[in-house]
């Protein structure tokens, strides 16, 4: 046999390997942990800046309710809640950031719809936040509720589901509007301030924290009573790794069973590790049995109430009473208080 | 994707490139070295491998459909009537051979794959070359270009046209009247050069010698099951998708080459063995490391960030993004598989059209086809811009790979700056041309 003939034989060969390969492996699971674990960093897709959710102080440390929750993950995932970059994304930004994989995990005030999670092939863990979507009108506006701004202009954040909740309220009525689309719900406030618009849509937590932040709001704005719509705030993670799914949705669920449990950042030691009941002793084997199909550390849940807190201090600590906004838990109460906060248990 | 493993996939995207451009390593040993790196290194794992198959396969099912196809016709001795055919035509002169080319490549490619005209019109190429005792290499690299070009000629010319004239909702007619114009000013702009670029040819007229008549077909029977066998997979390419049950052109070139096997294995003509030991499996081994470089490279994420970064750079200048498109993605397509290039490039130009709110989010869903007028342009600019970019380089296209390997089969060498010599020049003036019919597009709408 000749060198040339080995030689095509050879490529003959490579050529089916090509081939076969991809069709008979196993499709690898987790791919984004791997990843995550690989650069040793969460990367966190959140707002520009909506005060209480998502914003930088003055020292330049990200703060707020999402980035709380992605510093969550990242205990998780890392064991380490400081490992995380955050990418501060405009509205319409966020779905090509988290498709096109610039994020691993999109914490953006982001509303829990079918079309997103059929149509764009993302998904939502769980609901983080239960939200509502109402109006800010200027302070001296005649406008007592939704009803006085027919034929007004409202503006409104490009990108979001706003638009739409926003035409078929105001249709549903046979009222009449006009809308300017805006980049930010600051660009939106300087709008109404400025006269351009006569009232700025949103979601209500997040106007009622703008209306304590954003310099002058307070003072000349105001906020309506009307919630046209029902907005569950969601973390979302790409469609195509089922077990990234998990681990973000078990985040989720551990700060709200923590919560339930009275286990918070300062008594986790002694309730979890030192003196647990049976019930919490359960849990935590379980958390360690399965950390391990899941990939992250056996004492993830230890790490991240010691790191984060429970549902409830994150809430107190970048909304409610320990925050500068003071905001209601309403419909963000457990279940066992009137709330909607209810998660599977941890076995 | 960490930064060092973005930096290891370029230097080694690079390195490979390199390797190629300067003839230091076959083309197929540098394309599997660079694979085998990024493998070692754990940069390309079994779901990127997965995710090139399932962007590329189709691609080399179909090449390799078309080669066995090809190779059985060799054996029926139609080339060698078909090629005299042609001599004929000539009448001696390089002008008419070169001229006929664009006449004859132009409305095959506009319905069959550029590299399956290839293969199937080199053996008459090669032939007619000969006979007019000139180099068959300058006229294989033509064949390549020109089909390449011609893929823009209809909807279903060419892989990267699909892929971008499907993502954005146009069909086949709609096609016709707002891009075919264009494509068909693409291909035109190759003529004026080759008077300059194949100076040699242009103007060699030789005298047609009276040579004997060709040998008689031996086997007409085998030939005339060949031809069955050819234009069955013409016709599916064509209208299968139509059928009950739809064959893609893929599935028909694999159907094709299982019966011209059978045929073989029948007619006992010669062995199955020898036809298919005479596949080009060096150019299929190229295109398969070619298509998992671009998923290593499009995995870095540099292709997804540029989307948002246009947003900042340039907002919603739909017209400077689409000639910047053009230009970017013709370059990039100059030394990349299209196919994988053109999928990248559409997720990008998708999330910039959402992130600059030109369209709305829903626009990232499959099959989203409410586009606005005036994005239409920018779809087109980056499919001008991924189909003739191939044209730059030996390894652009599949259609330049397979003639390079068919042309160091027959004894010739198309090296990369061989290739370059004639490719850069032409891309340059289609570009232009392009870019020119782009901004037209968006005065009109």
């Amino acid at each position: 046999m000749n060198i040339r003939r080995v030689t095509r034989w050879v490529q003959i060969v490579v050529f089916c390997w090509f081939a076969v390969m991809g069709a008979l492996s196993p499709a690898w699971g987790g791919e984004t942990l791997a990843r995550i674990k690989a650069m040793g960093m969460l990367r966190c897709g959140v707002s520009e800046g909506i005060p209480g959710f998502s914003e930088k102080d003055a020292a330049g440390n990200w703060k707020g309710f999402d980035v709380d929750f992605c510093r969550a993950v990242a205990a998780a995932a890392l064991g380490d809640s400081k490992k995380v970059r955050f990418v501060p994304l405009r509205a319409a930004e966020r779905f090509p950031a988290l498709k096109g994989g610039l994020v691993d995990l999109l914490m953006r005030n982001t509303t829990w719809t079918l079309g997103r999670e059929a149509g764009l092939k993302v998904k939502f863990p769980g609901i983080l936040f239960y939200d509502g979507q109402g109006f800010m009108v200027p302070i001296d506006s005649p406008t007592a509720d939704a009803k006085d701004l027919q034929g007004k202009t409202i503006c409104l954040v490009k990108g979001t589901t706003h638009a739409e909740n926003l035409a078929d309220y105001f249709s549903a009525r046979g009222w009449h509007y006009s809308q300017v689309q805006v980049d930010s719900y600051g660009d939106g406030l300087s709008q109404v301030l400025e006269g351009r618009c006569q009232a700025l849509t949103g979601d209500v937590s997040a106007l009622a924290a703008q209306h304590l932040g954003f310099p002058g709001a307070r003072e000349k704005l105001r906020l309506l009573p009307d919630q046209i719509s029902k907005e569950p705030l969601a973390p979302v993670v790409r469609g195509d790794d089922g077990e990234w799914v998990t681990l973000v949705r078990w985040v989720l669920f551990l700060l709200i069973n923590a919560e339930e449990n009275g286990i918070t950042r300062d008594n986790v030691q002694q309730l979890v590790v030192d003196n647990p009941t049976p019930a919490v002793a359960r849990s935590m084997d379980a958390c360690r049995v399965f950390a391990k199909p899941m990939g992250i550390p056996p004492d993830w849940a230890v790490r991240v109430t010691a790191q984060v807190g429970n549902y409830g201090e994150i809430f107190d600590r970048n909304l409610g009473t320990k925050s500068p906004y003071d905001l209601e838990r309403g419909l963000n109460r457990l279940w066992k208080q009137g709330g909607l906060l209810y998660a599977p248990p941890m076995r | 994707m960490s930064q060092e493993q973005i930096v290891i996939t370029l230097i080694v995207f690079s390195v490979v490139i390199l390797l190629i451009a300067m003839d230091w390593l076959d083309l197929a040993v540098a394309g599997l070295l660079g694979v085998s790196v990024l493998i070692g290194l754990g940069i390309l794992n079994q779901e990127d491998i997965l995710s090139g198959a399932r962007t590329g396969g189709g691609a080399l099912s179909l090449l390799f459909g078309g080669m066995v196809v090809a190779r059985t016709l060799r054996s029926t001795g139609i080339f060698e009537r078909f090629g005299d055919l042609f001599l004929k035509a000539t009448r001696g002169s390089g002008r008419r051979f070169v001229l006929l080319l664009v006449v004859v490549v132009a409305p095959l490619c506009a319905f069959l794959p550029n590299a399956i005209t290839v293969i199937m019109l080199a053996p008459i190429v090669i032939r007619v070359s000969k006979a007019l005792e000139v180099d068959f290499v300058g006229p294989m690299v033509l064949t390549a270009i020109l089909s390449n070009s011609a893929g823009l000629l209809t909807l279903a010319g060419d892989p990267a046209t699909f892929l971008v004239g499907s993502a954005c909702g146009m069909t086949f007619t709609a096609y016709l009247k707002k891009v075919s114009l264009g494509g068909l000013l693409a291909l035109g702009a190759i003529v004026p050069l080759l008077p300059v670029l194949m100076r040699e040819l242009w103007n060699i007229r030789q005298p047609l010698t009276v040579k004997t008549p060709p040998e008689p077909i031996r086997r007409p029977g085998f030939a005339l099951a060949s031809l069955i066998v050819l234009m069955l997979m013409v016709g599916t390419f064509i209208f299968g998708e139509f059928l009950p049950t739809p064959i893609v052109p893929p599935g028909a070139a694999i159907i094709a080459a299982s019966l011209a096997l059978l045929l073989i294995y029948c007619v006992r003509v010669e062995p199955v063995d020898r036809v298919i030991h005479d596949i080009d499996f060096k150019s299929l081994i190229f295109i398969a490391c070619s298509l998992m470089l671009v998923e290593a490279v499009s995995k870095t994420g540099l292709l997804q960030s540029l989307s948002l970064k246009m947003v900042d750079w340039f907002g919603a200048e739909l017209a400077l993004v689409a000639l910047i498109l053009l230009a970017g993605v013709g370059l990039l397509s100059g030394i990349l598989a299209n196919i994988p290039v053109v999928a990248a490039s559409l997720l990008m130009l998708k999330g910039y059209l959402v992130a600059a709110a030109v369209v709305p989010e829903t626009a990232l869903i499959d099959g989203f086809t409410d586009w606005p007028a005036a994005s239409l342009p920018v779809f087109v600019a980056m499919m001008f811009g991924a189909t003739l970019g191939g044209n730059a380089t030996v390894i652009g296209a599949s259609a330049n790979v397979v003639a390079a390997g068919i042309c160091s089969a027959n004894g010739g060498s198309l090296t990369f700056t061989r290739f370059m010599r004639y490719g850069l020049p032409i891309v340059g003036t289609q570009l232009a041309v392009s870019a020119l019919y782009v901004l037209g597009m968006f005065w009109i709408s």
